[in-house]
């Protein structure tokens, strides 16, 4: 059979993708603009994973982390050869903020300061040690943290065990970070050493973060999405996103970063960040060419 | 690649950091996990543990080396892909290790279509110790799928079952079966570095084929394998021997 396509692409994607409309209608924006420049582009579910060998490229838009299924892609379309995003590499460091706090550490990114707590530690006195060098609150937040989960707020030691111990119930190592408020983080958004689109994620009223949980039900509050054309932002707030994503490697990655007395500070890079028809794309409309550009490249 | 282990000291005696959480009967300094995070040593460092997974301390003691520039045995990659059953069998058959053909699915009915039972079914989590089961019909497959998918939360992985299943334990590639099973463990230990695990083999007509790797339990560990395991990082530490990374 004669390749009438230039490339084919497979975009891994769970049920959950196609929940939101918006984030439906950037994955459909993402099969139009592949199809425009001719390459072919599928979404492969669980199901079809032994068809990724007949693909030239895999983009994974489903949550990423090395315990899910979408590492198994990543990996796999990595060893066969495939050009791949995420890679399992970006997974491997963004998927783990232990792994992402101590490159920032070595190679001097800006970040917010942090303390490592292992399982030993959760007694009395280290408690009191870090509310003495971060005050109160400080933030406790699990390595595997995504969407604005399994990062919390406490202020005294009975909170700060309670969250402790059911986030090191998974891992044996936390992150402690010093509380730093802001009406909103900046979401820069990275691909292979460029900015491709930037945003203010806000913080609701009466939030902390940009995706809150309601008060007794699982749903979530989310802030508004503002976005800026990529050209229109502070230029040292770009050069921080570029330096952090530098050590993650060469792939698509959401930076959020917090704008603190004219200082920018990293909060973390994200890789697999999302991207909704409307809010990432608003000001910059050429991203998903961009990216099908890159995967095909 | 071969990484030689670097820093051999004039009495002939390679510079070795040893972290375990294990207790050994070694002459060289051991170090506990949790000293080891908070510390700096830049030393080759061997990561010894009975469980590597991925969030666990055995991970994050590989991990933490890496980020100081240590060579290290496991790697934090090699630890991650070994625990995951489809990438393990993936790497290990490029490397040239006998395999089964194995699906990654959360659905009874693809298994069925691909297999025939019985099949061997592995969780796709590195989350559990006992993470295979065996099924003879399509029930106890829905059984299978139930619990080590995590009530279908995580994937699993299928292989057929034609033979005979062997768990056995590895400490730095070496293992008490026959020749088959020894050479696969060799094998897996030169690909992956993991320098103590549990390997489920399956033998088919006398010939070995690697199904799966998963941690051991501390009380697994007997006290002649803790006698192997000194032995051999004495080795490492005296003969300055090349180990492949």
């Amino acid at each position: 059979m004669v390749k009438t396509s230039l490339a084919s692409i497979a975009c891994f994607v769970e049920k959950y993708n196609f929940t939101d409309p918006k984030e439906a209608m950037a994955l459909q924006n993402f099969k139009i603009a592949a199809e425009k420049m001719g390459h072919e582009f599928n979404f492969m579910f669980r199901e079809n994973l032994l068809e990724i060998p007949k693909y030239d490229a895999v983009f994974i838009r489903a949550t990423t982390d090395p315990l899910y299924t979408a590492y198994i892609v990543s990996k796999t379309a990595w060893e066969l050869g495939l050009k791949v995003v995420d890679d399992p590499k970006s997974i491997q460091i963004c998927g783990n903020k232990i792994h992402l706090y101590e490159l920032f550490e070595k190679y001097n990114v800006p970040y917010i300061p942090t303390i490592f707590l292992n399982k030993d530690e959760l007694h009395h006195k280290r408690i009191l040690d870090v509310f003495r060098i971060f005050g109160r609150p400080v933030v406790v937040k699990a390595p595997y943290t995504s969407f604005s989960r399994y990062v919390e707020k406490v202020a005294c030691e009975t909170s700060f065990r309670e969250v402790a111990k059911r986030f090191f119930r998974k891992s044996d190592v936390l992150v402690v970070q010093k509380f730093m408020p802001t009406t909103f983080d900046w979401r820069v958004g990275v691909l292979n050493g460029e900015v491709l689109y930037v945003c203010k994620y806000m913080v609701p009223k009466g939030r902390w973060k940009h995706g809150a949980k309601r008060r007794g039900k699982p749903s979530f509050v989310w802030g508004r999405t503002i976005s800026l054309k990529r050209e229109n932002a502070p230029a040292k707030l770009k050069e921080t996103a570029l330096k952090a994503c530098e050590l993650v490697g060469h792939g698509l990655y959401g930076v959020d970063i917090k704008e603190i007395n004219g200082d920018y500070i990293v909060v973390e890079v994200n890789d697999n960040p999302s991207i909704y028809a409307g809010y990432e794309d608003f000001r910059n409309r050429d991203i998903y060419s961009k990216i099908i550009a890159y995967l095909t490249d | 690649m071969t990484v030689a282990i670097p820093c051999i000291q004039s009495s002939g005696v390679t510079l070795v950091l040893v972290v375990s959480n294990i207790d050994l009967t070694t002459d060289l300094p051991i170090m506990k996990p949790s000293t080891f995070l908070e510390s700096s040593i830049k030393d080759f460092t061997l990561n010894i543990n009975n469980d590597y997974r991925y969030l666990k301390a055995g991970y994050y003691v590989s991990l933490h080396a890496e980020i100081l520039g240590n060579q290290v045995i496991p790697s934090s990659e090699n630890i991650i892909d070994a625990y995951r059953t489809p990438i393990l069998l993936l790497r290990a058959s490029k490397a040239g290790i006998p395999t089964m053909p194995y699906l990654v699915t959360d659905s009874v009915k693809q298994i069925i279509s691909e297999f025939n039972f019985p099949v061997v079914i592995f969780a796709v989590n590195p989350f559990s110790y006992n993470g295979f089961k065996t099924a003879k019909n399509r029930s106890a497959l829905y059984r299978a799928l139930k619990s080590l998918g995590m009530n279908y939360k995580f994937d699993v992985c299928a292989q057929p079952l034609k033979g005979e299943m062997i768990s056995l334990k590895s400490v730095f590639g070496r293992c008490e079966l026959n020749r088959d099973a020894s050479k696969i463990s060799k094998r897996v230990y030169e690909v992956f570095k993991i320098p103590i695990c549990k390997l489920h083999i399956q033998r088919i007509e006398g010939k070995a084929y690697l199904c799966g790797l998963q941690p051991l339990k501390n009380e697994e560990i007997s006290l002649h394998d803790l006698k192997m395991i000194s032995e051999e990082i004495s080795q490492i530490s005296k003969n300055g021997e090349n180990l492949v990374g």
